[in-house]
């Protein structure tokens, strides 16, 4: 263990400009997206280069203390906090978009872009890359890659994993590797090892930087908007949908009380007090697009609906995203905290889990909202409480485990795009037998076999040993 | 948060079809025919198809991609869940039964095409698309520059999106892009004008078959995997040394079918080699099914000891 305090080594690694180490400073740092729970880090980095992320990473085995990556800190999941202390690595530095090849649908980022910046820069070549969880505007590519992000589009289009071709990682050895490249393979490697670290929430690398795939601006969008009377008949909206040749982009909903919560705000739209609201987009080229909407209009209304509105005009099609965007803004304004759940479940569970969530949630005195992926059956249960009081924490606690429960007898999983962080690490025993549990140990085993980077996290007991 | 004890036994997938997910689990030796015999009656399908005589696991074995790749991804993003045979004999369930999933490292990605150092496959969870029942298979003929012209156009328009397949194909007899379509028969004219449009931008001969099977080209002896700019002039170059190139436009996967003859392995060995390099330097790959996997460096080495002396103590 190196003697110097640990001010005195990081100056070592890095310019003293790129250090934090008041409290007011890592204050900023204390927490991600889900709030509640905060650990103050004892010093953080922000490296202004990749050369400087890599010198960092050569020196921090002889720190002694975890390290924690950090992009924009919106994690749902208490992914990038410092949860047995340590160094924060802020990659706000890195953010070049390095190349954009359009005839090999590519592109090379470094992993503090962020990614609605990598939206605008592609518009202008007629490509995108998918993924586009809300938090676009500020959350970075390698937080999207280390939690495997989703979004509303993710029903046709996939989540992120579909679409790293190639991964450059700095590994706690100083070793800088790259898995993968634009043309999206193993690279000299026997292994296809870019697979390990999408998805793995900081725990086994520092990415510097990707390769992405990307596809072609779809030329036309309809939106469409229905409210249903109830569970039932939305629930057959959905499976309708899903099974549809129009293959929707996306298919979102927000329920009763998730419309009550927008619909009492100064962002009502005015939708039917008690009604259930989903939300989809057809998109391709005009011709197939305009023949598709008709029938896609009829659906809906034939699941149940007399509240259809469509619209391929932008500003309209705002409007009608209006609801489902503000949701997730006031969910934070209307109570001190809250917790999102991320599971996923097979789409004939639908009803029956949401029933499940409201009588839980009821039971209790806690309030909770739906709103989320409905065609990927990716629930986003938000259950708002008040930490200071006392015993609301442990009532969320206790309707999540039930929640989590149910949703494993059903087929599902604990986190559909979230990932696991150290909210919730204590469900991986209802997912993982004791096989396919060592078989997950044995990937931070091979990469950061003492746990330094980002301990506490993916597994509840998964501790950094100094 | 208080702990929850660990689980004693695998939770293992057992073999279902779920027609409102699009999902179905069924052993690994099961066919494409098998599969088909399931869905067709819930107006499901499972587009990925090489071979209709081949099990999914030898799919798996021989290649990452297939034609509908282009619109429906690879394997990997196709298959959802494994019961995987660990080198011991035991069961491990990898991966899940949902289309979506972010719960702990991706062993599924990671095992589907390592071959049978960590163990093999027993089931496979599958996920299904809605079966339209109609489809159409284009032919565009022509000149290299008219070609390359279709190819282009075919993939850079939001078009793009809703064609199975997009696939050069080189062979004695010339090439020709090959579009598979697969849609509501209902649609097929808005598809045909879009191909005719094509046809007269660039000067390429087109067919087209109605009610056409999907492409089945068969397993290919070797696959690779460069940047699509890249993969039609790399079949060009491999169809010297094969039978017949299948270049999938937008995956930049190239499947060589070297046709009979004896040692396979050499063949396809010698194939590549010129190659190798530049692919490497893409980040691209090669494998044959004639052919072991490449020795591991001695990094790589460390990592694979690590994770074996796991599996192997299962
Ligand atoms: C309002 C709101 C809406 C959201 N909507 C969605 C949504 O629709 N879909 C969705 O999927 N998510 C959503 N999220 C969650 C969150 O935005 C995503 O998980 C996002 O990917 C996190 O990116 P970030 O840059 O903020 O990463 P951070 O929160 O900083 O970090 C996330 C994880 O990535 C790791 N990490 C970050 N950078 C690196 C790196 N360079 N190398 C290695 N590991 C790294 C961290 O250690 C941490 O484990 C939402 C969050 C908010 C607040």
């Amino acid at each position: 263990m190196n003697p110097l305090p640990l001010s005195s080594q990081l100056k070592q690694l890095l310019p003293r400009g790129r250090i934090l180490d008041s409290p007011a400073q890592l204050a900023g740092y204390a927490a991600d997206a889900l709030g509640y729970k905060s650990y103050l880090p004892d010093a953080v980095v922000i490296p202004a280069d990749a050369d400087e992320l890599v010198g960092f990473m050569k020196g921090a085995r002889q720190l002694g203390v975890p390290v924690i990556l950090r992009g924009a800190g919106t994690s749902l999941s208490g992914g990038p906090v410092a949860a047995q202390g340590g160094v924060v690595v802020h990659t706000s530095g890195l953010k070049r978009i390095r190349e954009i090849n359009v005839e090999g649908f590519w592109c090379e980022v470094e992993c503090g872009v962020a990614l609605n910046d990598l939206d605008a820069a592609l518009k202008p070549h007629g490509v995108f890359y998918p993924p586009d969880p809300s938090s676009g505007p500020v959350c970075t590519l390698g937080g999207n890659v280390a939690s495997n992000a989703g979004g509303a589009h993710c029903f046709r289009y996939g989540v992120t994993s579909n679409y790293v071709l190639g991964v450059e990682v700095v590994l706690l050895d100083g070793s800088v590797q790259r898995f993968g490249g634009p043309a999206g393979g193993r690279g000299p490697w026997r292994e296809d090892w870019k697979r390990f670290m999408i998805g793995s929430e900081g725990t086994l690398g520092a990415f510097t930087r990707f390769w992405l795939r990307l596809l072609p601006l779809p030329e036309k969008v309809w939106t469409l908007r229905a409210t249903y009377p109830d569970l039932r008949s939305i629930e057959a909206a959905i499976h309708a949908l899903v099974a549809h040749s129009s293959y929707p982009a996306a298919i979102e909903m927000l329920d009763p009380r998730g419309v009550a919560m927008v619909e009492t705000s100064q962002m009502a739209v005015g939708l039917p007090k008690g009604s259930f609201m989903l939300l989809l987009e057809i998109d391709g080229p005009p011709a197939l697009v305009d023949a598709r909407v008709g029938p896609v209009a009829d659906l809906l209304r034939h699941a149940g609906s007399n509240d259809v509105v469509l619209s391929d005009q932008d500003a309209m099609r705002q409007k009608l995203w209006k609801a489902r965007k503000a949701a997730g803004g006031l969910l934070g304004q209307l109570s001190p905290d809250y917790v999102v759940q991320d599971a996923v479940i097979p789409k004939s569970a639908l009803a029956d889990v949401l029933q499940l969530v409201y009588d839980e949630a009821d039971a209790a005195g806690i309030r909770a909202v739906n709103v989320f992926h409905a065609g990927d059956g990716n629930l986003h249960p938000n259950f708002l409480f008040d930490s200071r009081v006392p015993g609301e924490l442990e009532k969320v606690e206790l309707i999540s485990e039930r929640l989590m429960r149910r949703v494993i007898e059903v087929g599902g999983t604990l986190s559909g795009e979230h990932g696991i962080g150290n909210d919730k690490s204590a469900y991986m025993p209802l997912v993982f037998g004791p096989d396919s549990m060592r078989l997950q140990w044995a990937v931070p085993a091979a990469f950061n076999p003492t746990h330094q980077l980002n301990p506490l996290k993916v597994f509840q007991n998964r501790r950094f040993a100094t | 948060m208080k702990t929850i004890a660990p689980m004693q036994a695998e939770r293992l997938f057992t073999h279902f079809l779920d027609p409102v997910d699009g999902t179905l689990c069924l052993p690994a030796s099961a066919t494409a025919t098998d599969i088909h015999a399931q869905t067709a009656g819930h107006r499901l399908r499972f587009p990925l198809v090489l071979d209709p005589g081949a099990t999914l696991r030898e799919h798996t074995a021989a290649a990452t991609h297939a034609p509908a790749s282009c619109r429906f991804g690879p394997y990997c993003d196709n298959i959802l869940g494994i019961n995987w045979r660990l080198p011991g004999g035991r069961l491990a369930r990898i991966g899940e039964r949902v289309v979506k999933t972010t719960t702990g490292y991706d062993w599924l990605r990671f095992l589907l095409h390592s071959g049978r150092r960590f163990g093999e496959p027993v089931d496979y969870v599958l996920r299904l698309r809605p079966d339209c029942g109609f489809n159409i298979e284009a032919r565009f003929e022509g000149d290299s520059q008219a070609l390359r012209g279709c190819v282009s156009r075919l993939l850079h328009s939001g078009w793009m999106h809703w064609w199975d397949a997009v696939d050069f194909i080189t062979q004695d007899a010339g090439s020709f892009v090959r579009v598979s379509i697969h849609c509501p028969s209902e649609e097929a004219p808005i598809f045909e004008q879009q191909l005719n449009r094509i046809a007269a931008e660039t000067a390429a001969k087109l067919s087209v078959r109605h009610d056409a099977q999907p492409p089945l080209d068969g397993l290919p002896d070797v696959t690779v995997k460069t940047t699509p700019d890249r993969a039609i002039s790399l079949a060009g170059q491999l169809a010297r040394e094969a039978e017949r190139c299948v270049a999938l436009c937008y995956n930049g996967v190239v499947h060589v079918h070297l046709g009979e003859g004896e040692d396979m392995a050499g063949r396809a060995h010698s194939l590549m080699q010129p190659h190798i390099g530049e692919l490497h330097a893409l980040g691209g790959d090669w494998h044959s099914r004639w052919l072991p996997a490449t020795p591991p460096s001695l990094t790589e080495s460390q990592w694979l000891e690590t994770l074996e002396r796991t599996i192997h103590a299962s």
